[in-house]
């Protein structure tokens, strides 16, 4: 997958901007398209793919080498995407607006009703950021449930207890709209 | 997950599909570097003083602090 090795990783560590470019130009778009699955915003992705790389090379002194970088970063991106969430959270309840489908993301299936849609989409937006993050990526993008483990510092039955409680709320939240999926 | 929680996922990944393209469109490290070469922010000695002339009067005058934080 990578073309990094050890040595650039060291140099990396003790500042060496050279190896950190050589990172960023490897790892910038696995991250860029792990952020914009959580997401859903190509600039916004793009903004935290800089802010990812800016704090992963504050923190260089901190990586152990011999560990996996893209996971790292992949951590670091998760946490800098869930801030972004909880904070485009705050303001839309602020303008208290109905969930915009951002710019670049699928069209939803014609085949389901609009008022449905739009249902399960304010009811998946309802839920605790952490939920909806480890929902979207174990159930719509399908992801590992050990990478998403990995990319959320929790356990592999950490990711499985969220996305249960997910599908508990999820339910609950569309039975009281009146869908039963 | 059982047949209703697959049905609720399939419910969900056609309301809510993820986004159409996950590809990075162009090199990013040129922000990258630009980032990297913003120089530190400085606070200047008179930041300092002014920062700790306000704590000393808040140390000494606690009644100010409602007065600082109307300010605020």
């Amino acid at each position: 997958m990578t073309g990094i090795v050890e040595a650039e990783l060291e140099r990396f560590t003790r500042g060496d901007i050279q190896a950190f470019e050589a990172l960023f130009r490897e790892y910038q778009g696995e991250v860029y398209g792990w952020i914009i699955r959580i997401v859903h915003d190509s600039g916004a992705a793009e903004d935290l793919t800089i802010e990812t790389f800016w704090r992963i090379y504050r923190a260089r002194a901190r990586f152990d080498p011999c560990r996996s970088f893209g996971a790292w970063a992949r951590r670091i991106a998760t946490n800098l995407a869930l801030e972004h969430l909880s904070r485009r959270r705050l303001e839309k309840s602020l303008d208290n607006g109905f969930p915009i489908r951002a710019p670049g993301t699928g069209t939803p299936d014609p085949a389901i009703a609009a008022d449905v849609c739009a249902k399960v989409l304010a009811a998946f937006d309802e839920l605790p950021a952490k939920l909806r993050v480890t929902a979207r990526l174990a159930m719509i993008e399908e992801r590992p449930y050990a990478e998403i483990a990995e990319a959320l510092g929790i356990s592999t039955n950490g990711v499985k207890s969220r996305v249960f409680r997910a599908i508990r709320l999820l339910r609950k939240s569309l039975e009281k709209r009146g869908v039963r999926p | 997950m059982n047949e209703q929680d697959e049905a609720l996922k399939q419910v969900l990944q056609r309301a809510a599909p993820g986004p159409t393209d996950c590809e990075l469109k162009r090199d990013l490290w040129p922000e990258m570097r630009q980032r990297l070469d913003r120089p530190p922010v400085q606070i200047s000695l008179g930041d300092w003083a002014l920062a700790a002339t306000l704590l000393l009067c808040l140390l000494l005058f606690p009644e100010t602090i409602a007065a600082v934080l109307y300010l605020l």
